[in-house]
């Protein structure tokens, strides 16, 4: 069992592309609240079963119940409080000056009681349905994050628009690497 | 006629890379149909239908009525059609009457062709559904499979993408931003009545009917991660199928419906895998491309379509017998259709309609802006 869980480890840290150390210090301090969080869920919705003994991830902390009218790109949030966090091509890792970003939301969260959206996004290339699902998982990397920083998951909503709403239009990297990223929205 | 002699085609225009797929072409896999021009005061139309239909199928030369194995006549008029098909020897082996518009009943004449000679399923009177960006903001679009009859579905003014056809092409499912968040509508298409299925927490994205066309299965993002679950046609009893630390999209269903192959991307770049309808672990799928999403299930089962990164992106078709995967044409999404010898695939462009068994490409949707993620009746 010791052996399987240090190969989890390993196989987490590669696939998020995240340091080994920084993943570890990660475990630590949320995998805990993580883990209390969705077995909770889990277990009040009862038929929700596991599927088995082959091995699965208990993965991200259930969103909350949505603020009903709360557009991202409507009137009623606040957008650009935030600078946006961009990620490599086909990536989801969060690291240097873009985990300091991440760091900086989470310090201001500590002092708001508003609720925030993280929206996804993706650069053009690639399928759809595919950047769709890349956007959601790089909003909930980042909500993950801020959630091991101590914000409360329940504040924190995400969105993907994949490859649509383009920051940069452009077809070039130079395009590309802006709009590989998640925004940060303020509901009102 | 266009069609006849050639033995192989290289499909080197437009691939990226080194990868240049050849296919081989049979004589012996075309049987020789006369087209005898229809009577009746449609009958020209109806021919011109009838013709096209029959030489997009795939499976027919024509030739004059003295060289035909088999003959085709019939006269059409008034919105119906009376159609006829003999063989060489003269006898019927086909006949009936059709309704429904001239173009309606010539595509059911041709698909009972199709079925009567070849055994194969029709695609004639399929429709095909798709994303397109010509009014600045992405809309649903429906259109016969030929691209005649483009219509604009939603007129929503948000972003609706990911249509999904019910394989009787009854009903369409897609993936709506209205709300501000995305999630999954269900239009039925006869009365235009729509309703928002599923509009948990999170994205709610790239629903997929199953065969009998009384479930969905899609990706859902609301327990914390883009996962995989199948629900009713009304959004209710989501029940999850994935348990991963990736990215799970694009859901296919086997033939019989017991059988999910979807994308994930839990080792890296995403991969294809296989997951029982009712639950289970997902089992790997080796294609030899390290980036294969957006999958499409033929209809006899024995085929998996989807996207490959080779520099480009490019319609890769794996044999799920053989195990082989080939590289057909450059694009992204294919959809097969009910025939599972064509399918359709967008090349940002266009939308095109495209012979797996030749390597013949139809352009059938173009000047429409960006068009993407086509879907297929069944």
């Amino acid at each position: 069992m010791l052996v399987e869980t240090a190969d989890r480890r390993l196989i987490i840290s590669r696939r998020l592309r995240i340091p080994y150390c920084t993943m570890k210090k990660l475990l630590t301090l949320g995998v805990a609240a993580l883990l209390a969080a969705s077995f909770g869920a889990c277990k009040k919705k009862g038929s929700d079963a596991y599927a088995g003994i082959d091995g699965d991830y208990v993965t991200g902390t259930p969103l909350p119940e949505r603020v009903e009218g709360a557009n991202f790109f409507g009137s009623n949030v606040t957008r650009g409080q935030f600078p946006p966090v961009y990620f490599a091509f086909d990536s989801i890792s969060v690291s240097g000056s873009e985990l300091e970003k991440v760091q900086q939301v989470g310090s201001a969260m500590k002092s708001m009681n508003q609720t925030l959206i993280i929206a996804g996004f993706t650069d053009e290339r690639g399928t759809e349905e595919y950047n769709r699902g890349l956007g959601e998982k790089r909003a909930q990397a980042v909500r993950d994050l801020l959630i091991s920083q101590g914000v409360s998951g329940g504040r924190i909503q995400t969105v993907s628009f994949g490859e649509e709403m383009p920051a940069d239009s452009g077809s070039s990297e130079s395009a590309w690497v802006k709009n590989r990223r998640v925004e940060f929205g303020v509901v009102k | 006629m266009k069609r006849a002699a050639i033995l192989f085609v290289i499909l080197a225009s437009g691939l990226h890379g080194q990868e240049a797929a050849t296919i081989t072409i049979r004589k012996g896999d075309t049987t020789s149909v006369a087209l005898k021009s229809l009577g009746g005061s449609e009958g020209a139309a109806a021919t011109k239908v009838l013709q096209s239909d029959l030489d997009l199928s795939g499976w027919f030369v024509l030739t004059p009525p003295e060289r035909g194995t088999y003959v085709i006549g019939g006269s059409a008029s008034g919105g119906s059609l009376q159609g006829e098909v003999t063989d060489q020897r003269g006898s019927v082996v086909l006949q009936k009457t059709y309704s429904g518009g001239t173009r309606t009943a010539a595509h059911r004449f041709a698909d009972d062709i199709v079925e009567t000679i070849t055994g194969h399923k029709g695609i004639a009177s399929s429709k095909i559904a798709f994303a397109a960006s010509r009014t600045g903001r992405k809309e649903i679009y429906t259109a016969d499979y030929d691209g005649a009859n483009v219509r604009q579905l939603t007129h929503d003014g948000a972003i609706s993408v990911a249509p999904a056809l019910s394989p009787d092409g009854s009903k369409l499912a897609y993936t709506g931003y209205q709300s501000g968040y995305a999630d999954i509508y269900l239009i039925d298409l006869a009365s235009g009545s729509r309703n928002r299925i599923v509009k948990f927490p999170g994205t709610n994205s790239g629903a997929a009917f199953s065969p009998s066309g009384s479930q969905i299965a899609c990706t859902l993002s609301k327990d914390g991660n883009p996962e995989l679950y199948v629900a009713g046609t009304s959004g209710s009893g989501a029940r999850r199928l994935t348990r991963t630390r990736g990215v799970e999209s694009s859901p296919t269903w086997s033939p019989d419906g017991s059988q999910i192959i979807y994308s994930s991307d839990e080792r890296g770049g995403p991969q294809l895998f296989k997951i029982g309808a009712g639950g289970g672990s997902g089992q790997l799928i080796s294609t030899g491309y390290n980036y294969c999403t957006e999958p499409s299930w033929s209809p006899d089962g024995r085929k998996v379509a989807f996207t490959a990164r080779t520099g480009g992106f490019s319609v890769a078709v794996k044999d799920l017998q053989s195990g082989a995967t080939t590289l057909v044409a450059s694009g992204e999404d294919p959809a097969w259709g009910a025939d599972s010898r064509h399918l359709i695939f967008s090349t940002g462009s266009s939308i095109v309609l495209f012979d797996a068994q030749t390597g013949r490409s139809v352009p059938i949707i173009t000047g429409l802006g960006k068009v993407s993620e086509p879907t297929w009746s069944r």
